[in-house]
């Protein structure tokens, strides 16, 4: 027996925007201060190695507001093909791009445009050349079907009320076979529904 | 993520990513950690099939 979970009554398009705003902070000012931790010391705690990091341009890092580590459940091999849902500021679709080198492929997908900023100029400022960043949204990913070895994704999933949708773009998007490797939150306790439609707590 | 193609789901650690941040949350209210997961999308529409067949437990609320 399979089962779906409904997605939450929540107004979309203002759901977007209230993130959009605040990872546009978290890109534009990441000293801010926010509910959840960001930046070098986030990663140390996720066990990124500093060897990944040393490519990396320092306000990429700042920026860096995962969840989990999704390098720590399997490595990348040269010449795969990454798509990266929810880039953000780009620090993992440029830890992927190193591990995967010129012969690989890395694609990272953001809605945020600070965000999407960054992450392009990180790579150009770091001549990272095998990365490409573009604009859109996990539940309808602008990647062709089978293109990619690995997703990855990082703090993202939880951000979307359609997890079914965001599940199955991210097969699409795989080869039969390819890998899903996420970092995202788990919550051990019941969320009210009307918590779940409170647009104010998706974001704090 | 067996209904959306995905076998072999696997979650490999769990860590506290909101305790010592600067502004308080509600993620604490709810257990909420920080985790990461593995997956892979079947090889084959047979393997989709097993995984799918194999499910046998009901899922509480939404």
């Amino acid at each position: 027996m399979t089962h779906t979970i409904a997605a939450p009554a929540v107004d979309l398009d203002g759901l977007r925007r209230a993130i959009q705003d605040e990872y546009a902070l978290v890109a534009r000012q990441p000293e801010h201060g926010f509910h959840f931790l960001v930046g070098r010391p986030l990663a140390r705690l996720l066990g990124y190695e500093e060897a990944w990091l040393e490519a990396i341009a320092e306000p990429t890092i700042a920026s860096f507001a995962g969840t989990g580590n999704p390098f720590s459940v399997g490595s990348l091999q040269p010449g795969e093909r990454v798509v990266d849902v929810g880039c953000g500021g780009g620090i993992d679709t440029l830890i992927a791009a190193g591990m995967i080198g010129p012969e690989g492929r890395a694609i990272g997908i953001d809605m945020t445009p600070a965000m999407l900023e960054k992450a392009r100029t990180s790579a150009a400022t770091t001549g990272i050349t095998n990365v490409e960043f573009r604009d859109g949204f996990g539940e309808a990913l602008p990647v062709e079907d089978g293109w990619a070895d690995v997703v990855i994704s990082n703090g993202v999933l939880n951000l979307m009320p359609d997890k079914d949708a965001a599940l199955r773009e991210m097969a699409r998007v795989l080869k039969a076979g390819g890998r899903l490797q996420i970092g995202d939150i788990l919550v051990q306790k019941p969320v009210p529904t009307d918590a779940k439609e409170d647009i104010s707590l998706w974001t704090g | 993520m067996v209904a959306a193609g995905f076998v072999d789901f696997e979650i490999a650690s769990r860590t506290d990513v909101y305790a010592g941040a600067q502004q308080s949350s509600s993620a604490a209210e709810f257990g909420t950690l920080g985790i990461t997961f593995r997956a892979r999308k079947a090889s084959s529409d047979e393997e989709w099939q097993h995984a799918l067949a194999a499910l046998s437990c009901d899922i509480q609320g939404s």
